[in-house]
C-alpha cells in the first residue's frame, strides 16, 4: 500500500459513514412528513353516472345507494318509490336492471346489502326497515325481538356488519340497538351525552361502530366489545356543514356525507382529517344534497346525488 | 475569551437594565406638590364642577389624574396610560370574575363609559345615568315592550329596578347575569310556603319548577305574569290534561311521552303529520314536539321555544349562517324577503312534507317561488317542466337552477356564483370568454 493511502481510506470511510448518516436522516425526515399527509393524496376520479332504469325511466331524488364485491349495486330510487337492482361492471352499467316495488314499500332511504346479498331498505314513511330477498322479493319488517325497557324504538337509519348482525339507529330511546341477523336483540348502546342529533350509523371492518351528530359535527366510535361512545373528531364544521351520512371502506377510513355542502369529507381511522371531495353543483362529478354513499373492496364509489336524481360512480385514486 | 466574557456580562447588564422597570418614588423626578393631579387642575378648570358632584372617582378625588392620565405624551387618547377598554382593569379586575355563567357584553368589551362617568356623577358608582333609566338606553326592545305590556312584574319598578333580578357585570351562578338561579331567585320575593302559592298552582309541586317555564320575568298582558303565548291548558289552569293528579307522587310526570301526548288534543295534525313521506326528525325522537314548541307559555306565537330562525338554527346552523351571511352582504339587494326576515316556514313546512327539503310542493321551483314572486315577469329565460337542465338531463330548469333559497353570502340575487357570467357559462358554455 503507498503511504498515505492508509489515511485516505480512513477519511473515505469517515465520509461514506457520514453520506451514509446523512441520507439515513433525511430518508426517517421525509417519511415522518409523509406519514401525516399520506392521506392527502386520496381523491376520487369521476367515472359515469346513472340516471335511469333500463327503460329510460329517469331516477326521481334517489336517497340510497349500496353495493357489495359482487358487481351488485342496488338504488333507493326514493321518488318514484321504487329499488333499483344494477349489475356495475367495468366501469359501467350492464343491461338487465331489475326495478323492485313491493307493496310493502312506499318511501325507500337508506339501502344496505348483506353477505347473502338480501337487501334491507329503511322506508322513511313508515319508518321501519324491510327485508327482501336477493332477487327483491318481500321477506317482512325487521321487527327485533326481546328489546329490553325500553321497548318502544324509531329507526332513523342502520347498518348491517360483515357478520350480518344489523345495527339500528334509534333516536326514540337514544340508544343503538345490535341485533342477530334473524332479528334477535343482542345489545345495545347508549347514546354518549350532549349530542345534538345522530343522522347515521356504519360499522367499520373491524366491527366498529361509528355514529355521527349531524348538528354538532362529530364522528363518535364505539369498538366492538366496547360499553359506550367516546368521540374520535372535534367539531367538524371547518370542513363540513351538515354531515347527514357516514360509510367505512376496508381500511377503516370513514367518508362522511355532507348534504348541504353537497361533498365528501374523508376522515382516518383516528378521525384525522384527510380530504374533502366534490363540491355543490349540477354538473357531472358535482354532487346536490347528496344522501348515502358506499364504497366497495374495489374502490369503487355510488353516491346517491339526491337532488340532482341521479347516481354518480368514483373511483377511489391513491 | 476574556473580551467575550466582557461581551457578554455588558448584554447581560443590559438586559437587566432594560427588562428591569423603573422603581420610581415620590422624588425621582422631583415633582412640585400637587403635580400628580392638584395641579392639572388650575388649567382644566371644568373639573371643579364635577368635583362638587355627589359622586366622583376616588383618584381625582385623591387629587391623583396621574392614575390615569400621563402628564406628557401617550399613545391613547385623552392622554391616558392604556386603551380605554383596558384601562379600568388596572383596578377593577374583579368585576369580570374568570368563573362567571354571564356577562355584560359592554364589560367584557372594556366598554364602561357606556354605564359610567370616568369621574364623576351624582348618581351612585358614578353611574351616568340612575335606576332602570341607565338599561334602557340600550336595552330600549325591553322598554318598549315594558311600555305597552298591561301587567309589569313590580320589581322593575322598585328599589333598584333591574338591578333587583340582574347583577351589572357578572353573575357566576346563572344567565342573563341573574344573580341567582331561577327558582331561588324567585323564591327571595314570593314566597312558596304561603297558601296562595299551593293555590294559584292547582296544588301542584312547583316549589323548585323553572318559574319561567310560565311566567314571563319582566311582565306580560296576561294575569299572573304569565307569557303573552300561553298554552290553552295552562291559561284555563287545566295542568291534569297533560300531568298526572297532584295528589300523584309524580305529579309533575306527563301522562304520556311526547308526541303521543300532544297527539290527545292535537290528533288531525299529529296524523296528517305522520301520513306524509317525510316527518321532519325531531318530531320522532325521544323530546318531539318540544324540541320546537314549548309546552306551557313563551312569547313567540305557536308557542315556540325563540323565534322561527333561533329554532330552526339550533340544529340548521350552518344554513341559518348563510342566512346572516347574506343578509349583510351588501349585494343583498334581491335577498328573498322570508330569507331576510327569518322565516323559514315559509318555504320549508316544519312537521312534515311529502317532498324533499320539506318543501310544501312538489316543485321546488316555479310553484313554490311563484308564491310571492311573479316568475313569468323574471326574463325571458325558459323555465318549468319542459326544459331539461343542460347539465343534468334529470332535471328541469327551475327557479333554484340559478337561485339558491337560503341565501349564498357575498354572491349577488342569491346566485351559486359570484356573479352572472358564471353562472350562465354552466350552461353556455359555448358563451364563454
Amino acid at each position: 500500500m503507498p503511504p498515505g493511502t492508509e489515511k485516505i481510506t480512513e477519511m473515505t470511510k469517515g465520509l461514506t459513514n457520514k453520506i451514509c448518516g446523512m441520507i439515513a436522516v433525511t430518508l426517517v425526515s421525509v417519511l415522518f412528513l409523509l406519514v401525516p399527509f399520506s392521506g392527502a393524496a386520496i381523491k376520487f376520479k369521476y367515472i359515469t353516472s346513472i340516471y335511469t332504469d333500463d327503460q329510460g325511466v329517469p331516477l326521481k331524488e334517489a336517497e340510497g345507494v349500496a353495493c357489495n364485491n359482487q358487481t351488485h349495486l342496488i338504488v333507493a330510487d326514493t321518488g318514484n318509490g321504487r329499488l333499483l337492482k344494477y349489475i356495475f361492471k367495468d366501469g359501467t352499467v350492464e343491461t338487465g336492471t331489475v326495478e323492485i316495488k313491493p307493496d310493502q314499500l312506499l318511501y325507500p332511504i337508506k339501502t344496505e346489502i348483506n353477505s347473502r346479498g338480501e337487501i334491507y331498505i329503511f322506508d322513511r314513511k313508515e319508518r321501519r326497515i324491510v327485508r327482501l330477498s336477493p332477487a327483491g322479493e318481500f321477506r317482512g319488517y325487521l321487527q327485533p325481538v326481546g328489546l329490553p325497557s325500553p321497548t318502544g324504538y324509531v329507526p332513523r337509519s342502520f347498518t348491517i356488519d360483515k357478520e350480518d348482525n344489523i345495527y339500528i339507529l334509534d333516536i326514540l330511546s337514544e340508544r343503538v340497538l345490535t341485533l342477530s341477523p334473524d332479528g334477535r336483540y343482542l345489545r345495545h348502546l347508549e347514546f354518549p351525552q350532549g349530542y345534538g342529533f345522530f343522522s347515521d350509523i356504519t360499522v367499520d371492518y373491524a366491527g366498529t361502530v361509528l355514529i355521527v351528530d349531524s348538528v354538532k359535527g362529530i364522528v363518535y366510535r364505539a369498538a366492538k366489545l366496547s360499553t359506550g361512545f367516546s368521540p374520535i373528531t372535534k367539531n367538524l364544521k371547518e370542513y363540513v356543514r351538515f354531515p347527514a351520512s357516514l360509510t367505512s371502506d376496508n381500511r377503516g377510513r370513514i367518508y362522511l356525507v355532507d348534504k348541504n355542502g353537497g361533498s365528501i369529507i374523508i376522515l382516518g381511522q383516528d378521525g384525522s382529517f384527510l380530504g374533502r371531495q366534490s363540491s355543490m353543483g349540477w354538473k357531472e362529478g358535482w354532487l346536490n344534497y347528496p344522501a348515502q354513499m358506499c364504497i366497495n373492496d374495489k374502490g369503487e364509489i355510488f353516491v346517491a346525488d339526491t337532488n340532482n336524481s341521479r347516481v354518480q360512480v368514483f373511483e377511489l385514486v391513491e | 475569551m476574556s473580551g467575550y466574557i466582557a461581551l457578554f456580562s455588558l448584554c447581560l447588564m443590559g438586559f437587566f437594565i432594560l427588562a428591569t422597570p423603573p422603581a420610581y418614588s415620590a422624588d425621582t423626578f422631583k415633582l412640585k406638590p400637587g403635580a400628580r393631579g392638584a395641579t392639572c387642575l388650575k388649567c382644566h378648570e371644568n373639573f371643579k364642577e364635577i368635583l362638587k358632584k355627589g359622586y366622583v372617582h376616588p383618584l381625582l378625588k385623591k387629587g391623583e389624574c396621574t392614575g390615569c392620565h400621563v402628564p406628557h405624551t401617550s399613545s391613547h387618547k385623552s392622554l391616558l396610560v392604556a386603551d380605554t377598554t383596558k384601562l379600568c382593569y388596572n383596578c377593577h379586575q374583579k368585576v369580570l370574575p374568570e368563573d362567571r355563567r354571564s356577562a355584560h357584553e359592554a364589560v367584557v368589551e372594556g366598554n364602561c363609559t357606556t354605564c359610567h362617568a370616568s369621574h364623576g356623577s351624582n348618581n351612585k358608582f358614578i353611574l351616568l345615568k340612575s335606576g332602570s333609566e341607565l338599561c334602557f338606553d340600550c336595552h330600549k326592545n325591553m322598554s318598549d315592550y315594558l311600555k305597552n305590556v298591561r301587567f309589569k312584574h313590580p320589581s322593575i319598578e322598585k328599589g333598584k329596578g333591574c338591578l333587583n333580578c340582574h347583577n351589572p357585570h357578572a353573575s357566576a351562578e346563572s344567565d342573563h347575569l341573574l344573580q341567582k338561579k331561577v327558582p331561588a331567585l324567585c323564591k327571595e320575593c314570593h314566597k312558596t310556603d304561603k297558601l296562595t302559592f299551593k293555590t294559584t298552582h292547582m296544588e301542584y309541586p312547583v316549589v323548585d319548577a323553572d318559574c319561567n317555564s310560565c311566567h314571563s320575568p319582566h311582565g306580560s298582558n296576561n294575569r299572573g305574569i304569565v307569557f303573552n303565548v300561553a298554552h290553552a291548558d295552562v291559561t284555563k289552569k287545566r295542568c291534569n290534561q297533560c300531568h298526572k293528579e297532584p295528589t300523584s307522587p309524580n305529579a309533575l310526570k306527563t301522562k304520556k311521552e311526547t308526541t303521543q301526548l300532544c297527539r290527545e288534543c292535537h290528533q288531525d295534525m299529529v296524523d296528517q303529520t305522520f301520513n306524509k313521506n317525510r316527518v321532519h326528525w325531531p318530531l320522532v325522537d325521544k323530546v318531539g314536539c318540544l324540541n320546537c314548541h314549548d309546552p306551557h307559555a313563551t312569547k313567540e306565537e305557536k308557542l315556540l321555544k325563540g323565534s322561527i330562525v333561533d329554532v330552526c338554527g339550533k340544529c340548521h346552523g350552518d344554513t341559518v349562517e348563510l342566512q346572516k351571511w347574506s343578509i349583510n352582504n351588501p349585494k343583498n339587494e334581491k335577498l328573498c324577503e322570508p330569507v331576510k326576515k327569518g322565516e323559514c316556514t315559509s318555504c320549508h313546512s316544519p312537521h312534515a312534507s311529502d317532498n324533499i327539503l320539506l318543501f310544501p310542493q312538489q316543485s321546488t321551483g316555479v310553484e313554490l317561488c311563484g308564491r310571492c314572486h311573479e316568475w313569468q315577469t323574471h326574463s325571458t329565460h325558459p323555465i318549468g317542466e319542459k326544459i331539461i337542465d343542460p347539465r343534468d338531463k334529470n332535471l328541469t330548469v327551475e327557479c333554484i337552477s340559478c337561485h339558491k333559497a337560503c341565501g349564498t353570502g357575498n354572491n349577488p340575487a342569491m346566485l351559486p356564483f359570484s356573479n352572472t357570467y358564471e353562472l350562465c357559462i354552466q350552461c353556455h358554455p359555448e358563451r364563454r370568454r
